[in-house]
């Protein structure tokens, strides 16, 4: 098709004009006309949602933290009400972290979840925590502690700055996840505010569908990280003969189905450094410990999330292929409860220090 | 005096500078006609004289001698007009009607050879082209001596006449490339060429393109390595510069001077200039597209510390940047108008603008500052300064559709203008080709 030059003049014409009308641009507005929270505390007041923000504030070169709250039916309209109070728009974009009270939890975040999830006003990435104690004194504390540092709450789960491997890292999806999925349970950081420092981890939270059901120590919660293959380096580990630093770890599963009863075959390789021995233990002592250390803690900590039917380390993933769809539903009360597991724990001990170089 | 001479008189007599002189050669009765603005008479007539001397020492006849002394017309008054147009001496024997053209000593109207001074060359060949187009065959020929170099002239021009020269080498160059451009300049010879867009005219180009169909370089040297790579190079009379056809994607970011470093640092030098075009394009609209449409891809550190610095700034992203880049441009053309004396003047005073004193007074955010120079220094990379050119405007549609899309309207620019690219050709060589030479044998 040959258009005349006058055609052509015309379709370009249109194109723009439907460009400018149809890209609705006059809706934008700048980055400082825009409040970024970078968390967002959620706690269930009777029937009512208290919505807590946290928005860091650049004023004159330091950044100070702003904290703001509403009452309303639900998130998002508390989110409105603060909006509508501030003289600039509230976006949710930036949120990086999302605090839950842990009554809150208790009861079941279901609803809260998919909310976030259902808007997208919050990236899917965003971290869910728990706090254990009032949501308010949390913020406030928040606050005063993290005075000049407006960032220090969402740097806290930041893995290239404070991040530790003994603190979980669930991210609103895995949740979203974990209430949907049969054969998946999440555990998520348990916070509360610190003397000293901005924040203090006390543990996890086990969530079942959505549910807290269970709370586990930081140490469980390196295993529950090492297992999900997050990096475990510089963690330290005091036994009886000898500190080691963990450097890496890999974990390979086998499942299997006998007699309708599962079977869970671990082999956890470890690789560590000898940092400090007393006296003078020979490898396969220092071996040995870690060995007893770990799985004895591994088990305690199956027990535990066997009695509460929490599969947070989705072991259930491993029998998708060999449990029918309709008997996937009870794999929490009917295979995880008696799932029979037995882990081994390989040891590389990959440094001993530099007292042979002589 | 007889009808020729009345003739050319008739056409060139208005000039102050034509002049008819009766003199005797040969002991015949001659008349000279030229224009004393581009024949220097005196010496011209001594060698007339010391030649047709040595001539006739050899016993030769006058008619003879005549012949020897340059080529003979007859009663040709068209072609005797152009001649003395473009500086040759007309020498008119009474009562024979014939006349002869004679390569006089032209007047010193040419500059002399100098090294370029709109491309600088860091190691390699400087010598430049001068507005002569004879000076400019001979430098081609000295930086390329092959047999297989072929020249061909044409005069073209209804009201000015015009010398164009079209270079290639024989056996790597296409040769339907050059039956078309030898076609297009026989069948045009009547336009007048004194600028590129009169010559992309005459072979039929769009004038709407944005990206020239033309490479020029003021390199003999660069215009060698190019003929040697199956392009034509076109020579225009009084235009210091070489047009080379047709212009490839890469000439942007490939210098044939290069070739005289290593190869991993000519290799790295091409790939910074690949970067300095992206920069260039994507920079303007990336910075309007994250601070008004998604600042959600920022890092929240960086989101922060970019709204503190917009912090009192009193209009959007787009008229900022709009407002910003039509300064800098305007810094540019004005330092390319004022005399070398002055330059210096416009850049501190630009500087002043666009370093401090902007920012300070809250009318652009500094992020925007370093943007605007990263643009800048980026476009300046690109070779030849019509490719720079056309990429410096290109920039334009990427900040409007990120005003209006964000990112996504940053990439849909981007494709677009690929897209442009991509489109174009000239005599059926895509704009995209990496080179179109042939394989030599």
């Amino acid at each position: 098709m040959k258009l005349s030059n006058k055609k052509v003049i015309y379709l370009i014409c249109s194109l723009l004009t439907m460009v400018l009308i149809l890209s609705g641009c006059w809706d934008i507005k700048d980055i400082n006309h825009r409040l970024l929270p970078v968390s967002i505390g959620v706690k269930k007041v009777d029937d009512q949602y208290l919505v807590i923000l946290n928005i860091p504030e650049p004023i004159d070169g330091s950044m100070e933290t702003k904290i703001v709250s509403a009452k309303a039916e639900t998130v998002s309209k508390a989110v409105d009400t603060i909006s509508r109070n501030m003289e600039s728009d509230v976006y949710l974009l930036h949120v990086k972290l999302i605090f839950i009270e842990k009554e809150t939890a208790e009861d079941g975040i279901n609803d809260i979840i998919a909310g976030f999830m259902r808007s997208r006003d919050v990236s899917p990435k965003a971290l869910v925590a728990i706090c254990d104690e009032d949501l308010q004194e949390f913020f406030n504390n928040i606050k005063i502690n993290a005075e000049k540092k407006g960032l220090s709450t969402y740097n806290y789960f930041e893995k290239n700055a404070g991040w530790n491997p003994d603190i979980a890292l669930t991210r609103v999806w895995e949740v979203f996840r974990g209430i949907h999925s049969y054969t998946h349970d999440v555990a998520i950081p348990l916070i509360r505010s610190g003397k000293d420092t901005t924040m203090d981890q006390i543990g996890s939270a086990i969530l079942k569908r959505g549910k807290m059901v269970e709370q586990i120590s930081s140490n469980e919660t390196l295993l529950y990280n090492v297992f999900k293959g997050e990096s475990g380096n510089g963690k330290m580990e005091v036994m009886e003969h000898a500190t080691v630093m963990l450097l890496g770890s890999k974990t390979d599963n086998i499942g299997r189905l006998v007699n309708n009863d599962a079977h869970m075959e671990s082999l956890i390789k470890v690789r560590v450094v000898i940092l400090e021995t007393k006296g003078e233990p020979s490898l396969n002592l220092i071996k040995e410990e870690i060995n007893t250390l770990i799985s004895e803690r591994y088990n305690k900590l199956f027990t535990k999330l066997q009695e509460n039917e929490a599969d947070v380390f989705g072991m259930g993933q491993f029998f998708r292929n060999q449990i029918p769809r309709d008997e996937l539903k009870n794999w929490r009360s009917d295979y995880f409860k008696n799932m029979k597991i037995n882990i081994n724990v390989k040891i590389d001990i990959q440094n001993e220090g530099y007292l042979k170089t002589t | 005096m007889e009808q020729i001479v009345l003739d050319i008189k008739k056409a060139l007599g208005g000039n102050d500078d034509f002049f008819i002189k009766r003199d005797y050669l040969l002991k015949k009765e001659v008349l000279l006609l030229g224009l004393s603005t581009l024949v220097d008479m005196t010496k011209t007539k001594t060698i007339l004289q010391k030649q047709s001397e040595g001539l006739i020492s050899q016993g030769k006849t006058s008619e003879s001698i005549f012949i020897l002394m340059g080529e003979l017309f007859e009663d040709d008054t068209k072609k005797a007009i152009t001649s003395v147009l473009e500086g040759k001496l007309i020498i008119y024997i009474e009562h024979t009607k014939k006349f002869i053209i004679y390569e006089p000593v032209p007047k010193g109207l040419n500059r002399s050879i100098e090294v370029p001074s709109n491309e600088s060359v860091i190691q390699g060949p400087s010598n430049s082209f001068t507005e002569d187009i004879d000076t400019n065959i001979g430098l081609l020929r000295k930086q390329l001596t092959s047999n297989k170099l072929l020249v061909h002239s044409f005069t073209t021009g209804k009201n000015q006449k015009t010398k164009i020269s079209l270079l290639f080498i024989n056996g790597l160059v296409d040769k339907e490339l050059v039956e078309n451009i030898n076609s297009l300049i026989e069948k045009n010879k009547s336009m007048d060429i004194s600028n590129l867009q009169s010559m992309s005219k005459m072979l039929g180009f769009s004038s709407w393109d944005t990206v020239s169909k033309f490479n020029t370089t003021e390199l003999p040297f660069h215009a060698s390595q190019f003929l040697k790579k199956g392009r034509v190079v076109i020579l225009v009379d009084q235009l210091p510069f070489a047009l080379i056809l047709p212009n490839l994607l890469w000439d942007m970011f490939i210098v044939e001077s290069d070739r005289n470093f290593p190869f991993p640092i000519m290799i790295t030098i091409s790939c910074l200039r690949v970067i300095g075009a992206l920069i260039a394009l994507i920079s303007p609209g990336m910075y309007v597209a994250l601070v008004a449409v998604n600042p959600e891809a920022l890092q929240i550190e960086l989101a922060l510390s970019v709204a503190q610095s917009r912090e009192g700034v009193p209009y959007p992203a787009l008229v900022e940047v709009i407002i910003m880049l039509v300064v800098l441009e305007l810094i540019l053309e004005a330092s390319i108008r004022l005399p070398k004396s002055v330059g210096p003047t416009i850049t501190m005073v630009g500087g002043i603008i666009l370093g401090q004193a902007v920012v300070e007074a809250k009318l652009v955010s500094n992020l925007l500052i370093i943007i605007l120079a990263a643009t800048t220094i980026a476009n300046s990379t690109l070779v030849g300064a019509q490719s720079s050119l056309s990429i410096r405007s290109f920039k334009y549609i990427n900040v409007i559709l990120s005003s209006l899309f964000g990112v996504l309207g940053l990439v849909v620019g981007l494709v677009f203008i690929s897209s442009y690219l991509a489109s174009l050709t000239t005599f059926g060589k895509s704009y995209l080709y990496l080179n179109i030479g042939r394989k030599e044998q």
